[in-house]
């Protein structure tokens, strides 16, 4: 288990969820369980804030939802993605890389602009 | 059992109104749940785990805030979604179910657009001219202040006084009644041009005016007091001469221009929307400043009155500062105040509002045949809507289907009548008589095309939903028990359609007898006989400069020499010389006065005589005969002979009464006037046009040298055009005398007949729509009744009616409608024509003819509209129709 706990950029968690959520609905625990388990807990992050992303979304009609049964027949909220949220995330996600590796290229410049190994001071 | 359905009841209550509350409380109890379990299972004591699970969720109220609130959000989206689809789902059944009966909808669609498109027509218009009549602020308080003789006007026309600018000053200074009062002064002017002088108009204002208005200069300023009190020659040109002769020139201010003699600075523009209140006046071209000093002119004026001042108050108020006004300067004051509203003013007001009638009444009409339309259909939908019903769709959701279907309906006739209406305005404005200019302006009115649409679709939904809920009433049952349909009926539906077609029927009745008395107008207008003949006549006004043609022996020169080279003219067979040429008339203002009748009640006021100065060629050129006596013998001022009109003589006198009677015309206060001896009586000449036939005398005494107006008449032996050869003469004799018009009386008297005849057109046009409407109604009616009674027919023929009796019975029926709503609409036009008695000419309010008339047509459209259903009632097949249910 790392130490460090990385703040949640804004805007990303939207992006997060999605993502959790591209292969199979999940409930509410289940997409945290998953962001903690593919980020390996360094996301620092409360579960409620979690929660509000999905609603949000729901609201913009990227996931929607339908009341289940889990393994152990508890009722529970499942969300999945509609068309819109899958259109989102490839878009999204798209944006994504290209902002980060854009991002990363000016932290690793040169002095002179040029891109450079050595990492920024 | 019990508990367990109370508390079930309860909890979907609950449900329904906390659902995303409960949805939220539910989600974030398994969560915490789920994961003190994982921390659980990671080793934690159970005390711990739930601490730790609610720590990690964050700060659980304002969360738990935050996803109530974004749940409500999302369910009213979903129910949002979820009523626009219904509503897609509702409105594609609506066209489905329309679809499936193309003629009933076309029908019920084309009525109400008929409806609506005609009523916004007229109400466009009526409200361009009389409701919208001028343009100034607070226009609902402003009103033209005219005087009329003490003993009111006897005229027939709409003739009134100009007051004086004595008393208009005593009005601006004394009048409490009044927040303004502006007056001004319009005249026929000459502005010098490089060819011809160009004949303007021009109108004299205060700079108060233009505030007044509700107006500013476009470009320049207005006159200051300054010039004003020093007459400095100053001009403002119109919007509209300044763009067709300036093109819109700024450089144009500060320049000069010469109008008549004298020679102005324009120092501004006015816009063209600034209008003289009273509908077909002239463009004022030029814009002059008025000097009241001048005390001896007659103006024009318009004033806004105080909020709550009623007119007869403001009339009383203005009279007693007139009196106080005259007695200051010694004299009596012989006129009283006429205070009108500028949509009063319109000429062509009667006719509107009678228009306005009765295209309400083909709007009732409309109104009328779409709610039986409706409510027919409802009734033949009792069957289909009793399945549904009990198939299990919801009294709302059916009620809402039938709505629905009503909305589109209304929908349909109103972009219809939105397009029909646009077009009946475009025909009215087409079809216009020349002289109403007022007529070319208007434009559709969004006021009334939604009114009008607001009272169509209400009463397309009323009579829909009505239909609906008869239809809905019946339980299903009863509707779906075989044969059920063909046999009871609902009787109450029948009530009411039968009384909604009488009451169209009456409508027409009401119409078809109207327009025949403006038919019956028309056809006398155009047969009067006018006491003269109008064929080949022709009349030239001629204006000579007045500085040069100062002299009477100057005039005397250019009126024989025009005359002379008149005469010598081909085709001129007759010509002479009037002050007062057809189409217009001149009043001696003042009592009318006949030697030793002096007792008589009316002898005491003052009030308006016509009179006319004639030459000796006059009479014979215009074809009226004398009847009594002799011409002119001695037509010296000393002699003073007149000669009166016919219909005074005799309906005065008798028969050889009149001559050698003396009559004058006396001013009250002013100095006497020289009786005039009656020397002869001409034939009655309705020379203002056919239709205005007067008792009152008409005084023609003799002409000497015209005055620099004067009017030629001329007879041809053909029709010709004399306009280039009287312009090239008139030039000839003098350059710069403005080439005189050349009018034809011919077409001047059929003009006269343009606005009556235009009327009616119009009213025959609504009397045809409400009758076509009216008996599309009772169709519908006879025809749903033979449908109802197929089974009696058939047991009837079986049993051996003959095929007369069926017809007679079918027909009967209808005609019976027919009849009450005949009986009822000769009773409202028995009170109704008399209001169009001013409209009228040469046929009575209450002429028999014409009423007749209306019941004829109404009982033969009757008998037509039943032709269809009483062949479907004898085609009737009893085996078939017995064995059907």
């Amino acid at each position: 288990m790392s130490t460090t706990r990385l703040p949640v950029l804004k805007g990303t968690l939207d992006l997060l969820v999605l993502r959790a959520l591209s292969w199979t609905p999940m409930h509410g625990f289940e997409i945290v369980s998953w962001l903690e388990r593919a980020a390996s807990s360094a996301l620092d992050l409360d579960d409620s804030a979690l929660y509000q992303a999905v609603y949000r979304l729901e609201a913009r009609g990227l996931l929607e939802a339908e009341w289940g049964v889990t393994e152990n027949n508890r009722r529970a909220r499942y969300y999945k993605l509609t068309a819109a949220g899958r259109t989102y995330l490839r878009n999204e996600t798209k944006n994504w890389m290209q902002y980060a590796e854009t991002v990363t290229t000016i932290l690793t410049a040169a002095k002179d602009g040029q891109p450079s190994t050595s990492p920024a001071t | 059992m019990i508990r367990g359905g109370i508390q079930r009841a309860f909890k979907l209550a609950l449900r329904r109104r906390d659902r995303w509350q409960e949805d939220v409380e539910e989600e974030i109890k398994l969560h915490l749940t789920l994961r003190a379990e994982q921390l659980m299972a990671q080793g934690s004591p159970p005390n711990d785990a739930y601490s730790e699970a609610v720590r990690r969720f964050g700060p659980l109220t304002e969360s738990r805030a935050r996803m109530i609130d974004a749940a409500r959000y999302r369910e009213q989206r979903m129910q949002r979604t979820e009523y626009l689809g219904q509503l897609k789902q509702d409105l594609s059944f609506a066209w489905r179910t329309l679809g499936r009966q193309k003629a009933w909808a076309a029908i019920t669609v084309f009525t109400l657009a008929l409806g609506i498109g005609a009523t916004t027509a007229v109400f466009s218009v009526v409200s361009n001219l009389i409701l919208h009549a001028i343009s100034y602020p607070h226009a609902d308080r402003v009103v033209l202040i005219q005087q009329q003789p003490s003993q009111g006007n006897n005229t027939g026309l709409r003739v009134a006084i100009t007051p004086q600018t004595r008393a208009v000053i005593g009005w601006r200074d004394r009048a409490h009644s009044f927040e303004t009062m502006e007056p001004f002064r319009s005249m026929g002017l000459l502005l010098k041009t490089n060819d011809d002088p160009l004949p303007i108009r021009a109108t004299e204002i205060l700079p108060s005016f233009t505030d007044f208005t509700g107006t500013k200069p476009i470009v320049g300023r207005l006159f200051s007091k300054d010039e004003i009190a020093n007459k400095s020659p100053v001009a403002l040109l119109s919007e509209g001469i300044w763009q067709e002769r300036y093109g819109s020139n700024r450089a144009i201010v500060g320049t000069s221009i010469t109008i008549g003699d004298t020679s102005y600075t324009v120092i501004g523009v006015l816009p063209a929307d600034l209008k003289l209140p009273g509908a077909g006046r002239d463009r004022t071209d030029i814009w002059l400043p008025l000097n009241l000093k001048n005390m001896n002119m007659g103006l024009s004026v318009v004033g806004r009155l105080r909020p709550g001042v009623t007119i007869p108050a403001a009339t009383r108020e203005l009279d007693k500062i007139a009196a106080d006004v005259e007695a200051e300067s010694k004299s009596t004051s012989q006129f009283v105040s006429l205070i009108k509203r500028p949509s009063e003013l319109i000429d062509f007001r009667d006719s509107l509002m009678l228009l306005t009638g009765a295209v309400a009444l083909v709007l009732l009409v409309a109104c009328a045949n779409v709610a039986h339309l409706l409510m027919a259909r409802a009734a033949s939908r009792e069957r289909e809507l009793a399945v549904r019903a009990a198939l299990g769709a919801g009294q709302s959701r059916l009620f809402r289907q039938l709505l629905t279907e009503s909305l589109v309906l209304a929908f349909a006739g109103a972009v219809g009548g939105i397009f029909l209406g646009w077009l009946g305005l475009k025909a009215i404005v087409a079809l216009r008589p020349p002289q109403m200019v007022e007529l070319n302006a208007v434009h559709l009115d969004g006021t009334t095309l939604g009114v009008a649409i607001v009272v169509g679709a209400l009463s397309g939904v009323l009579f829909g939903v009505i239909g609906a809920f008869q239809a809905a009433r019946r339980s299903p049952q009863d509707a779906l028990k075989a044969g059920a349909l063909s046999t009871s009926g609902a009787r109450g539906h029948g009530r009411l359609r039968s009384l909604l077609v009488v009451s169209e029927m009456a409508l027409s009745a009401t119409l078809i007898i109207g327009a025949t008395l403006l038919v019956r107008t028309v056809i006398n207008l155009q047969r009067a006989n006018l006491g003269f003949e109008p064929s080949h006549l022709y009349w030239v006004p001629v204006t000579l400069p007045e500085k040069a043609y100062k002299t009477p022996a100057s005039r005397a020169a250019f009126y024989d020499e025009l005359a002379a080279r008149l005469k010598t003219t081909p085709h001129v067979r007759e010509l002479a010389f009037v002050q007062v040429p057809p189409g217009s008339r001149s009043f001696s203002v003042g009592n009318f006065e006949i030697q030793g009748e002096g007792g008589s009640s009316q002898n005491s006021g003052t009030s308006f005589t016509d009179v006319n100065a004639i030459d000796e060629h006059y009479l014979k050129t215009m074809g009226i005969p004398i009847v009594e006596g002799t011409f002119f013998t001695d037509t010296s001022q000393a002699a003073n002979q007149v000669i009166v009109n016919a219909a005074f003589a005799h309906s005065h006198w008798g028969p050889g009464g009149a001559i050698g009677k003396r009559v004058r015309v006396q001013y009250k206060g002013g100095p006497d006037v020289t009786w005039q001896t009656i020397v002869g009586v001409a034939a009655d000449a309705q020379t203002t046009g056919a239709g205005i036939v007067s008792t009152a005398p008409y005084l023609y005494s003799p002409l000497g040298t015209p005055d620099t107006r004067a009017t030629i008449m001329i007879r041809t032996d053909a029709p010709v055009d004399l306009a280039p050869t009287v312009r090239t003469l008139v030039k000839s004799i003098d350059r710069t005398i403005v080439p005189p018009k050349v009018e034809s009386v011919e077409a001047y008297v059929a003009r006269t007949v343009a606005k009556p005849r235009f009327t009616m057109a119009l009213l025959t046009s609504f009397t045809l729509l409400g009758l076509l409407l009216a008996a599309v109604g009772l169709y519908g009616v006879m025809a749903y009744s033979v449908a109802q009674r197929t089974r009696e027919i058939g047991i009837r023929i079986a049993l051996g009616a003959t095929q007369q009796t069926i017809a007679n019975s079918v027909v009967r029926s209808g005609v019976v409608l027919a009849l009450a709503g005949a009986g009822i609409g000769l009773g409202a036009a028995f009170y109704g024509t008399r209001l169009i008695s001013k409209l009228l000419y040469g046929v009575a309010p209450l002429d028999l003819a014409s009423f007749a008339t209306g019941a004829i047509v109404l009982v033969a459209t009757a008998v037509v509209a039943c032709v269809v259903p009483t062949r479907r009632a004898l085609a009737v097949d009893p085996i078939r129709a017995i064995r059907a249910d």
